[in-house]
């Protein structure tokens, strides 16, 4: 009786260790270079880390006295770090880079400046959030603040405190080579596919009523869709399709970017006093050339130039009382 | 309660797209499982290995990774399947490994005499599982079965993950358009819970109608 346990303990085993080498081996069959899977890790290259430390030098530092006791403020300084809700799957936004472990991209140095403001260091602990639950997290105060590309809408202005805005962009249409689409309304009746978190949708929905969309999670894997032809245009924000351009050289961006939306940090609705703080921050960022620093650091590798959205020049943001 | 009213047709057609992804994979699932565990019992040294290697292969690499692997990487070596179809196909693989596993159980529940008896009546190894054995064993495994198909159907929302516009991928929709992430996900959470239980209550009626008195 106890040698049939052992024989079968034994082969359950071998069996468990052969599919698992099965499967890694069509993986490794599939991959063909690139990163067959969405999600894989991306080919960002480690040497960053001399720019990532460049736009913290002089970088702003809030006074004692703005983060007086009882303010949300000092609870944060309190606990020592400032708990961001974020991605780690976005290039040049925030990326959790797999050989150093840290974060790399511009909503990600965001943080750590605003940390900065804080601490005088960059205490940062990142909370990978999801599009779905960001303002839940907010309410409930599991982060402090989001920075992940967070569309303003005014839905979304009725739960959470947008501070900025502190970046812009528009949509653009990206395609394989060779497939010329010059709007949205020649998508009509074909497959888009579009990020699921992106209020691209909705206008896609209202130019190209018949187009099918098709969306997913991540931004990999509605960049693994459109090498595979599940659909013929990639609509997404004009940020992040110029990253995915720099590892993608089979595709091309159509026409010029519509409809420009804006990006706000989020701060829980009830928590005024940070969303002042937060603010002010941002508009210090801003002015003492800090915001460009970092955009230098990380978007400016594949857009270049570009001059720093005004905080509060757009509706449904927090405006300081006079 | 708004976010959810305003939505109405869509979360609708995602609730649909739900049931049919689940009442079309348990189907795929119970055949296949029904096959895989008569390989996992007949006298064929050969099917029996096929069928334990089908069912530790199925059972020990998670389910979402089966998704992205069918969505993703098939295409790759140029099996290109409409997403819907894809999502059915890996779920009925997926859960065939529990079904076959559940159905086994039952086989082994039946009395050895049986089939000794069958075999000893001259009737072949398909003759007797069709008519002697399975029909009592899936008398006995109708719960576990239950069990595996409320499974199936919380595993449907996964498909959200690779493109399917079904209830978990409509409330993301809302919610996006909406953010009253609270209300629409308790909304949909609410359906699931109902399907389960229609499903649950079903299972048991079911039992009590051809469970076998002893």
């Amino acid at each position: 009786m106890r040698s049939t346990t052992v024989v079968r303990t034994s082969r359950r085993t071998f069996l468990a260790v052969a599919s698992a080498s099965i499967l890694a081996l069509g993986l490794s069959a599939c991959g063909g270079g690139g990163s067959a899977l969405p999600g894989g890790p991306g080919s960002q290259s480690a040497s960053s880390s001399d720019s990532t430390a460049s736009f913290l030098k002089g970088a702003p530092v809030a006074a004692e006295a703005t983060m007086a006791d009882g303010t949300t403020m000092a609870k944060i300084r309190k606990r020592g770090y400032l708990i961001v809700g974020g991605s780690s799957d976005a290039p040049l936004l925030s990326q959790k880079n797999p050989v150093t472990g840290k974060y790399e991209g511009f909503d990600a140095y965001m943080g750590q400046l605003l940390a900065t403001y804080i601490f005088g260091k960059p205490n940062v602990h990142i909370l990978s959030s999801a599009t779905q639950t960001r303002e839940a997290l907010l309410q409930n105060h599991t982060v402090d603040v989001v920075f992940q590309t967070y569309s303003i809408t005014p839905e979304r202005a009725k739960q959470v405190t947008f501070v900025g805005p502190y970046l812009s962009s528009g949509f653009e249409i990206a395609t394989r080579k060779g497939d010329n689409v010059s709007s949205l309304a020649e998508l009509d009746g074909k497959t888009v596919i579009a990020g699921a978190n992106t209020p691209a949708i909705a206008k896609i929905k209202k130019e190209a009523p018949k187009a099918k969309i098709l969306t997913f999670d991540t931004d990999p894997a509605c960049i693994q869709a459109l090498t595979q032809g599940r659909g013929t245009a990639y609509v997404q924000d004009s940020i992040t399709l110029a990253a995915d351009l720099k590892d993608h050289p089979d595709f091309q961006i159509n026409g010029k970017p519509f409809d420009t939306g804006h990006m706000g940090i989020g701060v829980p609705k009830d928590q005024n006093d940070m969303a002042g703080f937060v603010n002010t921050w941002l508009t210090t960022a801003v002015k003492d050339g800090s915001w460009t620093k970092v955009w230098n650091a990380s978007l400016g590798t594949a857009l270049g130039d570009t001059t720093a959205p005004a905080p509060g020049s757009v509706p449904d943001v927090y405006t300081p009382k006079a | 309660m708004p976010a959810l009213t305003d939505h109405l047709p869509q979360l609708t057609d995602g609730l649909l797209s739900t049931l049919l992804l689940m009442v079309l994979s348990f189907f795929g699932a119970l055949i296949l499982g029904l096959l895989v565990a008569a390989a996992r019992v007949s006298p064929v040294a050969s099917l029996r290995g096929a069928a334990t290697a089908y069912v530790e292969l199925f059972q020990n690499i998670p389910l979402l990774a089966w998704l992205l692997l069918f969505v993703f990487a098939l295409p790759e070596a140029g099996i290109i399947f409409p997403l819907f179809t894809t999502a059915v196909i890996v779920l009925s693989l997926y859960e065939a490994a529990y079904t076959a596993e559940a159905i086994r159980s039952g086989i082994n529940s039946v009395g050895l005499g049986q089939a000794e008896a069958a075999r000893a009546l001259g009737l072949t190894t398909l003759q007797n599982l069709r008519h002697i054995v399975l029909p009592q064993a899936l008398r006995a495994v109708v719960q576990p079965l239950t069990n595996v198909f409320i499974a199936l159907t919380m595993n449907t929302s996964l498909a959200a993950a690779v493109g399917v516009v079904e209830l978990t991928h409509a409330a993301n929709e809302v919610n996006l358009q909406e953010a009253q992430p609270i209300a629409v996900f308790v909304g949909a959470g609410i359906a699931y819970m109902a399907l389960a239980l229609v499903i649950g209550l079903t299972g048991g009626f079911i039992e009590r109608r051809v469970a076998i008195v002893r």
